[in-house]
């Protein structure tokens, strides 16, 4: 059994603070959503109001046929996969697991076969009669994993769950996650605020702001064609400029930056969504070159990044990051032009 | 000159204080009970073959027991009350506990006594209402004692389950939901064991108070229901017997610490992860 | 929007009794104690301070109440004096010093009170032939030396002693990285062992109970005796000013750890 899930129009508020203003999301069936945002921005409000912890203020939760929305948490059916595991302490890592399936009415024989079975799924059979405190972090989470799992829950959701291990147990994890999401083939919810986890292990990610969804797309998308200058920022572009259009030449736009230097952004690539926009790129998308056609700029401070040299460069227009090749390091001071690399680059509409 | 062991020098004060003061007087009061006889045991042979002196051990056990069991049922519903109360009345109801565990035994075991009296409050309440024509003689009772220790014993039970209780993280009571339990189900498969710590530290603490007390059996129950506090009391001070006392001593302690380590054991075999 | 577990009505509506029956004893001795009778009764009949003023008129209430505060102070000093050495020993040299080391300073609750003050009348008062007063002190100190090892023992082990190391590194001596970083951060601590176990010590009978002897007795041992002879509304009196100590007390615990402090 495979659904979909839809939040419509969910607003919620702890207290008098409104915390989700008018949000809509839909899971498909099947598909991993990360909800990706900074601490406080509603996604981890998001997540427990779909589990039940929390109550809308109003919209609806649906989970494929089903309306959640007033159904008390214990009867929503959801696995849900903790930050902190929030394992039972006093059970034994079997019944931990075990513990869904106890609530569901299941003898103890059927029960204990089908968590040991998990168990040799996450690869902690041997561990079945070790209380959770013997655990390691990461063999907690599999632990949590396995305890959500078992119940074959047709939503799967995590808050966080990698976040309390360590760099390298975060990236085996997330695989295993990923891996064990497809296997049962569940639809899923993901929360979290790091971003290459979000892109990694997730078919859509939503970025949240301020109780709201801003942009949700495919990590590929979000990556290279953020919607606005908070997104843009959130993902990675340090430099987001703003641009004038006054003209076209050679199926170019020209468009001029404060302080008067002038780009030629090609038609084919950029569709400007008004006269004044916002120009962004990471500082791998403009190269610091000696000379050519691009955006006059003093070189200041040079770091290295292994990949490549960065600069912190002055212009007519501020700061502006760029890097610039390995073979051919320059000085502070010295004057040179920043050379767009269309592919690169993006435009957007400028801050509302 | 270099201190090697700065840690020593700084319990030692602590420590010669206790062993001076409470380590040798203690031990000497065990060792008059055997040494100060004519058999090793023959002081304790003597308090078991007593029939008076039984009864007072036996009904001493009785009014502990059952008032820690009274205290720990009342105290685990009311510190799961308070627990769940939104955090302005938390605060007044701890407040609430607090006040009378801070207000001596003497006071509260007062009250007690202007309540039970003859002419006391509950006796002209009676008879206003008419539900009995004679005032009834409550004090000098079982009952009297041990519903002045209960009142005297419920605060301590509370805060000490509000503790535990609060202590269990919220995220364990919703990973128990997410996963199908119904409320009840969380109460007994995750509150219930998560707490069952807490409630043997109250009930060790209930027992080994009550079974020690002196102020409220003194007031309350009087020479008719005797306790081995009172019962301490008289044989050192009335009757100046210090052997027969020191024996009543040694027991005390022994059953205090005898089940205060069972109950240790107890807590540890139920739930090794919360100790 | 929370959605708490609410408890069931019919649990909550015990609870409400349970603090009924928890407050009602105590809002009857301050009602007592302002009757305008001779004898204890609730409700009062009639208000009068008449027994307030009462107390400082019998003399036995007025000598014991000044040998409580005194004894209380002292006593509670003392513990202080070698407690918050060995609860500072204890959090910074863990490592050196023996696990039954800390058990050392729980035993005078292992220990019953009355038997610890049976012992101490029997061995010290009556054995060494200490004044009464003294062996009050040491009965008292040992009573209350559990509360100050454990409370300020808890609040030094949040303390970070790299504070006192970097004093130390900065040219700072020893015993003066003490009192100047370590006992400043521990002061809440401090002052809410040193109020706790005034208020233990305040309100003891257990120990006084076989230590007091001709001429010198504490105010509950007192409170005691009295009750045991007279039932005026003296005793009621007594007993709401030593509720406002408590209350005090609490008011200081409050500024200091916090009341919840209690419930750990």
């Amino acid at each position: 059994m495979t659904v979909s899930l839809t939040l419509s129009g969910i607003t919620a508020h702890y207290g008098t603070t409104k915390v989700l203003e008018d949000l809509s999301l839909q899971v498909e069936e099947g598909e991993l959503v990360s909800l990706l945002g900074a601490s406080g921005c509603g996604k981890t409000t998001t997540l427990r109001l779909v589990a039940g912890f929390l109550q809308p203020t109003a919209g609806s939760i649906h989970l494929g046929g089903r309306d959640l929305t007033r159904l008390p948490a214990h009867t929503r059916d959801i696995g849900l996969v903790f930050q902190n595991y929030a394992l039972f302490p006093h059970l034994t890592i079997r019944d931990n697991v075990a513990f869904g399936l106890k609530q569901r009415g299941m003898g103890s024989a059927a029960r204990a076969k089908q968590a040991n079975a998990m168990l040799e799924r996450v690869g902690l059979e041997a561990l079945a009669d070790r209380t959770p405190d013997a655990l390691s972090g990461g063999q907690k989470q599999r632990v949590a994993l396995a305890r959500a799992l078992v119940i074959d829950p047709p939503l799967l959701m995590f808050d966080e769950p990698l976040s309390n291990l360590d760099a390298k147990l975060r990236v085996e994890m997330r695989v295993e996650i990923r891996r064990l999401q497809r296997d049962n083939g569940r639809t899923a919810l993901y929360v979290t605020h790091d971003q290459e986890e979000a892109f990694s292990i997730s078919d859509r990610v939503a970025i949240m702001n301020a109780g709201r969804i801003l942009q949700l797309d495919a990590p590929e998308v979000l990556y290279s064609r953020p919607a606005d200058a908070f997104v843009a920022n959130f993902v990675g572009f340090e430099n987001i400029i703003p641009l004038r259009a006054n003209g076209e030449q050679d199926s170019a736009i020209r468009a001029e930056m404060a302080g008067g230097a002038i780009l030629a952004l090609p038609r084919e690539r950029y569709e400007p969504p008004a006269q004044d926009f916002l120009f962004a790129t990471r500082a791998d998308g403009l190269m610091v070159a000696r000379s050519g056609e691009g955006i006059p700029a003093k070189l200041g401070l040079r770091t290295y990044l292994g990949r490549a040299y960065q600069y912190r460069c002055e212009t007519a227009a501020g700061e502006i990051i760029a890097n610039g090749p390995l073979s051919d390091p320059l000085e502070p001071g010295t004057d040179a032009v920043l050379i767009p690399q269309h592919d690169q680059c993006t435009v957007l509409p400028a801050d509302s | 000159m270099t201190i090697r062991r700065p840690g020593w020098i700084l319990v030692l004060p602590a420590t010669l204080a206790v062993a001076l003061f409470l380590g040798i007087p203690v031990l000497d009061t065990f060792s008059t009970t055997v040494t100060d006889s004519t058999g090793l045991f023959s002081n304790y042979e003597k308090f078991f073959d007593s029939r008076f002196r039984r009864a007072v051990l036996w009904r001493t056990t009785e009014i502990a027991l059952i008032t820690t069991i009274a205290s720990l049922l009342i105290g685990f519903v009311t510190a799961y009350v308070v627990s769940r109360a939104p955090g302005r009345i938390k605060s007044i109801l701890i407040i609430a506990a607090v006040f009378p565990l801070l207000t001596g035994v003497v006071v509260r075991s007062f009250a007690w006594l202007v309540i039970l009296g003859k002419n006391g409050i509950l006796n002209d309440f009676l008879l206003a209402v008419g539900i009995v024509a004679e005032p009834l003689s409550m004090l000098y009772t079982e009952g009297a004692v041990i519903v002045a220790m209960v009142y005297l014993f419920v605060p301590l039970m509370i805060l000490t389950i509000v503790g535990v209780l609060e202590g269990i993280p919220e995220d364990l009571l919703q990973a128990s939901a997410s996963l199908g339990a119904t409320p009840v189900a969380t109460f007994w498969q995750v509150v219930f064991p998560l707490a069952m710590p807490g409630l043997i530290v109250g009930a060790v603490l209930v027992f080994t108070g009550s079974f020690t007390s002196y102020a409220t059996p003194q007031l309350l129950g009087g020479e008719q229901q005797m306790m081995m506090g009172t019962f301490l009391h008289q044989r050192a001070m009335v009757t100046f017997d210090w052997t027969g006392a020191s024996t009543i001593a040694v027991i005390m302690t022994v059953v205090t610490i005898l089940i205060v380590l069972a109950m240790g054991r107890l807590a540890r075999r139920l739930n090794p992860a919360a100790v | 929007m929370m959605m708490r577990t609410r408890p069931h009505p019919a649990l909550t509506a015990f609870a409400a009794l349970v603090f009924f029956f928890l407050m009602a004893p105590l809002v009857i001795i301050i009602g007592a104690s302002l009757s305008d009778t001779s004898f204890l009764t609730f409700p009062p009949q009639g208000l009068t301070l008449h027994w307030y003023e009462n107390i400082f008129e019998v003399s036995a209430f007025k000598r014991t109440m000044v040998t409580s505060a005194t004894l209380a102070l002292v006593g509670t000093s003392l513990s202080l004096l070698v407690g918050i050495p060995a609860a500072y020993a204890l959090n910074r040299y863990r490592v050196q010093l023996p696990s039954f080391l800390s058990t050392v300073f729980v035993l005078p609750i292992l220990v019953p009170e009355l038997v610890l003050g049976f012992s101490i009348m029997k061995s010290v008062t009556t054995g060494l032939d200490f004044p009464i007063f003294a062996s009050l002190v040491i009965g008292h100190a040992l009573l209350v030396l559990p509360y100050c090892v454990r409370v300020v023992s808890a609040s030094l082990s949040s303390f970070d002693f790299s504070i006192e190391e970097a004093a130390v590194s900065l040219g700072c001596p020893r015993w003066r990285a003490f009192f100047t970083i370590v006992l400043p951060n521990v002061r809440a601590g401090v002052i809410a062992a040193f109020i706790l176990a005034l208020i233990t010590s305040i309100n003891d009978v257990s120990i006084s109970l076989f230590l007091t002897g001709p001429g010198i007795s504490t105010l509950p041992i007192q409170l005691l005796a009295h009750m045991e002879q007279f039932f005026d509304p003296t005793i009621a009196s007594v007993s709401v000013l030593l509720m406002l100590v408590t209350v005090g007390v609490m008011a200081v615990v409050e500024l200091t750890l916090g009341l919840t402090f209690l419930t750990k």
